[in-house]
C-alpha cells in the first residue's frame, strides 16, 4: 500500500506545482490548457517517481544503490513490481475493470436511445459519455490483450525468465492508472465532446477536459510503444535454446507482431494529439482554416495510427484463439506458416489502408480508388487466419470447455464483423454508410465480437495457471451462450437504422428508428447482466475454486509445464525445446525436453 | 484416427450444409427488404453496390457458420483430454484452392462493385442546378442560383441533376440525405462536391429518410441538425425558388 | 542439460544483454523516427515547400555545425572510455555538453527571431514551433542524459568492457544529430 499512497500524494503534488507554477509564470487561471499541462506532466513524473521508479531505477542514475520495494502476497500488485507475471494480472485486473466501467457507460447510453427524444441526459452529456465509453473501450482494447497476456505468457513461452527490460515494463504498467485518472477526471474541466476520435476543429475549440484526453493518451502512446519494445526485445533476444522463429507459439507471433506495430505507429498519434494541443494552448493553426492550416491533416495523421490500431487489437485476439483452438482441438495448428504469413500480410497493409475513414471527408478523389483496393486486399491475409482456424477445428478432436464455446462465438462475430468491413471498403456504399450505425455494428463485431471475445477467452483459458484453481465450467458455458447471443441481439438491429438512415453519436432519433433501438437497449441490458456472471465465477473461483491441475488441457506449450501459479523466475533449469508445439497426434513428438532441477522435486 | 475416406463424408456434409445455408439466406435476402427508399438515381448505384456484397457475402459467411456447426456437431470428443485428432498439419492443395478462391473474391468485389460504382457515380461531371450549402452549428443554409437563402426546407426539383457545393463556417459537419444515399464532410476553408439526381417526390413529414442530416460529431446539436428535404415537380420548384427571393427581401428590409 | 537452475539461466542472459540493449535502443530510434516522419510530414502537407524569406539561414547553418561537433566529441568520449580513458570521457563529454546547450541557445535565438516574422498564428509559424520545439526537446533531454552520465563517469563508474550507458547516450545523441540534418533542410532549404 505505500507505494501507492506516496505516489498518489507525489502525484497529486506534481500536479498543483505544475499548474500553480504556471500561473506564477505567465497568469491565467490553474485550469487553463497550459497550466493543466504542466500539471499533468508533474503530476505524472511524481506519481511514477512515488509508485517506486525513484528507488528502484532512478537513485541509479545518481551513482546510489536501487532500494525496490521487497512487497509480498497480494500487495506485490500494487508495487512497481519488475516480475512480468505480477504486470500481467495488474494488466489484466485493470482493463477488466475498465471493461466493466466502459460498458456500464454503454448501458447508461442505451438507456438514452431506448426511445427517441430526450428523456434522460442532454446532448451535452450524451455526447461527452459516449466519447469517454469510446476512448475507454479503444484503450482496453489496445491494450488488454497486449498487456495481460502478452506480459504473462511471451516469456513463459519461449522460455525466458522475465522480459528483456523488466524496469520499463513495470513503468508501462504504472503509466496506466494516470491515463484512467486523466480520463475520469476530465468532466471536472467539462469534460471532452468529440469521440474518440476527436476531430479538429471541434477538439480544438471545445472545452478543457479535451486536454486531459490528449495528455493522457498521449501517456498511453507512451505505455504502448514502450510495452511494444520490451516484447519485441524479448522475442527477438530472449528464447530459449532450440525456440527457433519455426517453433514460436503462434501467441508469440502474434503479440510480436502487433507489437511491432504498435513500436512504430503509435507515435503518430501522439503527434496528431500533440498539434492538437499546440493549436489550444500555444496559438498555433495546425487545423484551423483561419490561419491557413487544414482540417484533414489530422484525420490524415490519426488514421495513420488509428486504422493500424485495429490490428494491434485484433491480432493478439487472433493469436490467443488459435492458441486456444489448437489445444482443445487437439490437433496441429493448420498451416502454422501460412498463419504467420497471413499475420505480417496483415501487419504490412495495416499502414496503407488509412483513408478508407475518410472516403466522404473531401479528400482528393483520385486516393478513393487505391485506398478501396488495399483495404479489400487486407481480407486475404486476415482470410488466412481464418483458414488457421477453421482447417485445425477440421476433424479435432474437440474438448468442449468454456474457451472453445467462446471461440465458436468469436468466429461467428468476426466473420460478420469482417464482412461488413468489406461494405465500408467499398466507396460507393461506403458514401451512405459511413458515420451511421452500420459503422458502430461493424466496429463492435470486430473489436468486441473478435478482441473483448479473446480476452474473455483468454481469461478463462489461462485462469488455471494464473491462479492455480479452475473456474467453473458449467456457469463458464453458460456466460458464453449468455454473451455470443446477448451480443449479437444488441448489434444486429443497429446495422437495421444505420442502413436506414441513422447515423452514429445522437443522444436523439427520428420516431422510424424506436423499434430497434428499443430492443437493442433491453438486449444490452440483458448482455451487460451477463458480465455479472463473468465477474463474479472468477472472483470467486480465485479464492474459493478447486485446486487445477498444472496442465488441466494437457497442452504442449511451455507456460502448461510448470506449476500453477509458475515460481518467481519461471524455470527451474534452463528449458530446452527440441521440438514443434503444436504437434499432437503426432506419435513420439515432443516440444520441450523434461525440466528435471537437480535433486528437485518432478516438474 | 479419420481415414480419408471419413474425411471425404465430412467434405460432402459440409459442403450440403453450406449449400443449404447458402440458398436459405440467399432467399432471405431477396425476399426482404431492407434498404431504405430510393429518392435519387445515386440511391440506386448505391444499393445495387450493397445488393451484390450481400449476394456474394452470404457464401462467405455461410461457409464459415457451416463449418462450426459441423464442428459442434461432429467433432466433439466423448473421450479424454489425451486422445489426439489427426495430425493433420497443412495441406498445399487446400492453402492454393483458398488463397486463390479469396484473392478472386477480393479481386471481384473490387471491380464490381468497386470500381464499376464509382465510376458511375462519377460518370458525369456536369449539373443543371447547383445549391450552394454552408453547415454551421447548428443548422444549414443553402443558397440557390437566384441568391434565396434557405434555412428552413430544402426544396429540390425531381430529375435534375444537382451538384451541392459544401462549405462550413465554423467546424467540421457532414452533408447526408439518406434517401439519396450521398454525403460529403463539410469542412472550414474548403469547398466540398457531392450530387444527387432526385428521381422521386416525397418530403420529410412522409419520410424520415427525406432529411439532410449532420453526419459529423459538432457538439449539443449535432442530432438535430436537420433539414427537411422535400423533392418537388420541376415547375413547383420553379415557383418555390423565386417565392424564396420575394419572401427574403421584406424580411431583410425589416431587419434593417 | 545439467546446468543448474540459476546458473544455465545467468550466463544465457549475461550473453543476451548487450544484444537486448543495443535492439531495445534501436527499435527505440525507430519509433522516434516515425515521430519525426508525423511532424515533417506535417509540415509538407500543411505548407507544402513554402519557405519564408526571413528565415536566417547563416546561423542555422553554423548551428548545424556545432551540432555535428558534439556529436564527433560525443564519439571521442566513447572511444575514450573504450580505452580506458576516463580523463577523455570526462573532457569529450564536458564538451559535448557545451556544444549541445550552445547550440539550445542558438535556437532559442532563432526562435525568437523567427517568431516575429512568422508568428504561430501562421501555418509555416505554426510548423517551425513545432519542429524547432520537438528537436530542442530532444536535444534537452540529450544533454540531460549525457550530465547523468558524466556525473557517473566522474565518481567512476564505467569500465572498458562495461560501459553501456555511455554508449546508448551517445548513440541516442547521434540519433538527435541526425534528425537535426533533416529537419535542417525541411526548414530552411525546401
Ligand atoms: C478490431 C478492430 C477492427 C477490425 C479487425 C476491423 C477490420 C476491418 N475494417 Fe473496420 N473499423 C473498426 C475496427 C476494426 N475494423 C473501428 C473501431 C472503426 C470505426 C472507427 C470510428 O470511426 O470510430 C472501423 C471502421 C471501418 C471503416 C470506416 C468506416 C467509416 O467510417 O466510413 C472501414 C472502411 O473501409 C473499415 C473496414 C474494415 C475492413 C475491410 C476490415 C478487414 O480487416 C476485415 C477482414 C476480415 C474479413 C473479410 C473476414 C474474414 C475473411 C474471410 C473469411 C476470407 C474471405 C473474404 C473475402 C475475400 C471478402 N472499418
Ligand atoms: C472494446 C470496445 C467496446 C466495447 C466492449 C463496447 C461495448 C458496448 N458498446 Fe460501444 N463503442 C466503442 C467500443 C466498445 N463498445 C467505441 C470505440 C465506440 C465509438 C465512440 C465514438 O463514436 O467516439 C462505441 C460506441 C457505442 C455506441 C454508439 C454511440 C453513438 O454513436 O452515439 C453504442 C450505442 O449503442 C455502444 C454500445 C455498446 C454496448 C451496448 C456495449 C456492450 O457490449 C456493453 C456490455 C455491458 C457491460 C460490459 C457492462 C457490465 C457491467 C455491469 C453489469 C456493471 C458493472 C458495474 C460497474 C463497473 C459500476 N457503443
Ligand atoms: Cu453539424 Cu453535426
Ligand atoms: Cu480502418
Amino acid at each position: 500500500m505505500r507505494p501507492l499512497i506516496r505516489a498518489v500524494v507525489l502525484g497529486l503534488v506534481g500536479y498543483v506545482a505544475g499548474a500553480w507554477l504556471t500561473v506564477a509564470v505567465r497568469g491565467g487561471s490553474p485550469s487553463d490548457d497550459v497550466a493543466v499541462t504542466f500539471g499533468f506532466i508533474l503530476g505524472l513524473i511524481g506519481w511514477l517517481m512515488g509508485i517506486g521508479v525513484w528507488n528502484a531505477w532512478a537513485r541509479e542514475w545518481f551513482g546510489l544503490p536501487a532500494k525496490p520495494d521487497q512487497a509480498t502476497g497480494w500487495q506485490r500488485y500494487l508495487t512497481f513490481n519488475t516480475d512480468h507475471k505480477v504486470i500481467g494480472v495488474q494488466y489484466l485486473v485493470t482493463f477488466i475493470t475498465v471493461l466493466l466501467l466502459g460498458g456500464f457507460m454503454a448501458l447508461i447510453m442505451r438507456w438514452e436511445l431506448a426511445n427517441p427524444g430526450q428523456d434522460f441526459l442532454d446532448p451535452d452529456t450524451y455526447n461527452k459519455l459516449m466519447s469517454m465509453h469510446g476512448i475507454l473501450m479503444i484503450a482496453t482494447a489496445v491494450a488488454g490483450i497486449l498487456g495481460a497476456f502478452g506480459n504473462y505468457l511471451v516469456p513463459l513461452m519461449i522460455g525466458a525468465r522475465d522480459m528483456a527490460f523488466p524496469r520499463v515494463n513495470a513503468m508501462s504498467f504504472w503509466l496506466i492508472p494516470p491515463v484512467a485518472i486523466g480520463l475520469l477526471s476530465a468532466p471536472l474541466l467539462g469534460s471532452f465532446d468529440s469521440g474518440w476520435t476527436a476531430y479538429p476543429p471541434l477538439s480544438v475549440v471545445n472545452e478543457g477536459g479535451q486536454v486531459l484526453f490528449i495528455l493522457a493518451v498521449i501517456t498511453f502512446g507512451l505505455s504502448s510503444i514502450l510495452g511494444g519494445l520490451n516484447i519485441v526485445t524479448t522475442v527477438a533476444t530472449m528464447r530459449a535454446p532450440g525456440m527457433s522463429w519455426g517453433r514460436l507459439p503462434i501467441f508469440v507471433w502474434a503479440a510480436f507482431a502487433a507489437s511491432v506495430l504498435s513500436l512504430l505507429i503509435t507515435q503518430f498519434f501522439a503527434a496528431s494529439l500533440i498539434l492538437i494541443l499546440l493549436d489550444r494552448a500555444a496559438g498555433t493553426t495546425f487545423f484551423l482554416a483561419e490561419g491557413g492550416g487544414d482540417a484533414l491533416l489530422y484525420q490524415h495523421l490519426f488514421w495513420f495510427y488509428s486504422h493500424p490500431a485495429v490490428y494491434i487489437m485484433v491480432l493478439p485476439a487472433f493469436g490467443v484463439m488459435l492458441e486456444i483452438i489448437t489445444h482443445l482441438a487437439r490437433k496441429p495448428l493448420f498451416a502454422y506458416k501460412v498463419v504467420v504469413a497471413g499475420f505480417w500480410g496483415i501487419v504490412g497493409l495495416s499502414v496503407a489502408v488509412w483513408a478508407h475513414h475518410m472516403f466522404t471527408s473531401g479528400m482528393a478523389e483520385s486516393l478513393h480508388a487505391p485506398f478501396m483496393a488495399l483495404t479489400e486486399a487486407i481480407s486475404i491475409p486476415t482470410g488466412l487466419v481464418f483458414l488457421g482456424a477453421l482447417g485445425t477445428l477440421w476433424q479435432g478432436r474437440l474438448q468442449s470447455k468454456t474457451p472453445l464455446w467462446l471461440a465458436f462465438g468469436w468466429l461467428f462475430n468476426f466473420t460478420i464483423g469482417g464482412i461488413t468491413g468489406i461494405y465500408l471498403a467499398d466507396v460507393a456504399t461506403d458514401i451512405h454508410l459511413q458515420d451511421t450505425y452500420f459503422v458502430v455494428a461493424h466496429f463492435h463485431y470486430t473489436i468486441v465480437g473478435g478482441t473483448i471475445f479473446a480476452l474473455i477467452a483468454g481469461s478463462y483459458f489461462w485462469f488455471p495457471k494464473i491462479t492455480g484453481r479452475m473456474y467453473h465450467e458449467r456457469l463458464g458455458k453458460i456466460f458464453a451462450v449468455w454473451l455470443t447471443v446477448g451480443f449479437n441481439l444488441v448489434f444486429i438491429p443497429l446495422f437495421w437504422v444505420g442502413i436506414n438512415g441513422m447515423n452514429r453519436r445522437i443522444a436523439d432519433y427520428p420516431e422510424f428508428f424506436a423499434g430497434p433501438n428499443a430492443f437493442a437497449s433491453v438486449a444490452a441490458y440483458i448482455l451487460g447482466a451477463g458480465f455479472l456472471l463473468y465477474a463474479g465465477n472468477l472472483l470467486w473461483s480465485a479464492r474459493r475454486g478447486p485446486a487445477a491441475d498444472p496442465n488441466p488441457w494437457g497442452a504442449r506449450t511451455l507456460e502448461w509445464q510448470l506449476p500453477s501459479p509458475p515460481p518467481e523466475h519461471n524455470f527451474p533449469l534452463l528449458p530446452e525445446v527440441v521440438g514443434h508445439p503444436y504437434d499432437y497426434g503426432i506419435p513420439g513428438s515432443v516440444h520441450v525436453a523434461p525440466m528435471t532441477p537437480e535433486g528437485g522435486e518432478e516438474a | 484416427m479419420n481415414d480419408s475416406g471419413g474425411y471425404k463424408r465430412d467434405a460432402i456434409r459440409v459442403g450440403l450444409l453450406w449449400l443449404a445455408l447458402v440458398v436459405v439466406l440467399e432467399v432471405v435476402w431477396f425476399s426482404v427488404e431492407i434498404l431504405p427508399r430510393q429518392y435519387a438515381e445515386e440511391a440506386r448505384i448505391i444499393d445495387d453496390a450493397f445488393n451484390l456484397l450481400t449476394i456474394l457475402g452470404i457464401p462467405v459467411f455461410s461457409f464459415v457458420v457451416a463449418m462450426l456447426i459441423y464442428a459442434a456437431l461432429r467433432f466433439r470428443s466423448g473421450g479424454d483430454a489425451s486422445q489426439d485428432g489427426p495430425p493433420i498439419k497443412t495441406s498445399t492443395p487446400v492453402v492454393v484452392t483458398w488463397l486463390v478462391v479469396t484473392t478472386a473474391l477480393a479481386v471481384f468485389i473490387l471491380i464490381n462493385p468497386g470500381l464499376v460504382g464509382l465510376a458511375e457515380l462519377r460518370a458525369n461531371p456536369d449539373a443543371d442546378l447547383v445549391i450552394e450549402v454552408e453547415g454551421q452549428r447548428w443548422q444549414w443554409v443553402a443558397t440557390y442560383p437566384n441568391g434565396a437563402e434557405v434555412r428552413d426546407e430544402l426544396v429540390l426539383p425531381v430529375d435534375t441533376r444537382i451538384k451541392f457545393e459544401v462549405t462550413s463556417v465554423d467546424i467540421l459537419h457532414s452533408f447526408w440525405v439518406p434517401g439519396f444515399r450521398t454525403k460529403i464532410d463539410a469542412v472550414p476553408g474548403l469547398t466540398t462536391s457531392v450530387y444527387a439526381t432526385p428521381t422521386e417526390l416525397g418530403s420529410f413529414a412522409e419520410d424520415s429518410a427525406l432529411r439532410l442530416q449532420c453526419a459529423e460529431l459538432c457538439g449539443i446539436g449535432h442530432a438535430r441538425m436537420v433539414m427537411p428535404v422535400r423533392v418537388v415537380e420541376k415547375a413547383e420548384f420553379q415557383a418555390w425558388m423565386a417565392d424564396q427571393l420575394t419572401a427574403e427581401a421584406p424580411a431583410a428590409e425589416g431587419r434593417g | 542439460m545439467a546446468l543448474s537452475a540459476g546458473a544455465a539461466h545467468e550466463r544465457a542472459e549475461a550473453l543476451s544483454r548487450p544484444r537486448a540493449n543495443r535492439l531495445g535502443l534501436w527499435l527505440f530510434f525507430a519509433s522516434e523516427t516515425f515521430l519525426f516522419a508525423a511532424f515533417i510530414s506535417a509540415r509538407f502537407v500543411s505548407s507544402g515547400t513554402y519557405k519564408p524569406e526571413e528565415l536566417n539561414q547563416p546561423l542555422a547553418l553554423f548551428l548545424t555545425v556545432v551540432l555535428l561537433g558534439s556529436s564527433i566529441s560525443a564519439y571521442l568520449a566513447e572511444t575514450s572510455i573504450a580505452h580506458g580513458n576516463r580523463q577523455g570521457l570526462i573532457r569529450y563529454l564536458s564538451i559535448t555538453i557545451l556544444l549541445g546547450l550552445a547550440f539550445l541557445v542558438g535556437v532559442g535565438f532563432e526562435f525568437k527571431e523567427a517568431i516575429e516574422y512568422f508568428p504561430p498564428e501562421t501555418i509555416y509559424g505554426s510548423n517551425f514551433l513545432a519542429l524547432i520545439g520537438l528537436h530542442g526537446f530532444h536535444v534537452f533531454t540529450g544533454v540531460v542524459a549525457l550530465a547523468v552520465v558524466l556525473r557517473l563517469g566522474t565518481k567512476g563508474h564505467f569500465e572498458p568492457d562495461d560501459y553501456w550507458g555511455v554508449e546508448g547516450v551517445v548513440k541516442y545523441w547521434h540519433f538527435v544529430d541526425l534528425a537535426w540534418v533533416v529537419i535542417f533542410p525541411t526548414l530552411y532549404l525546401f
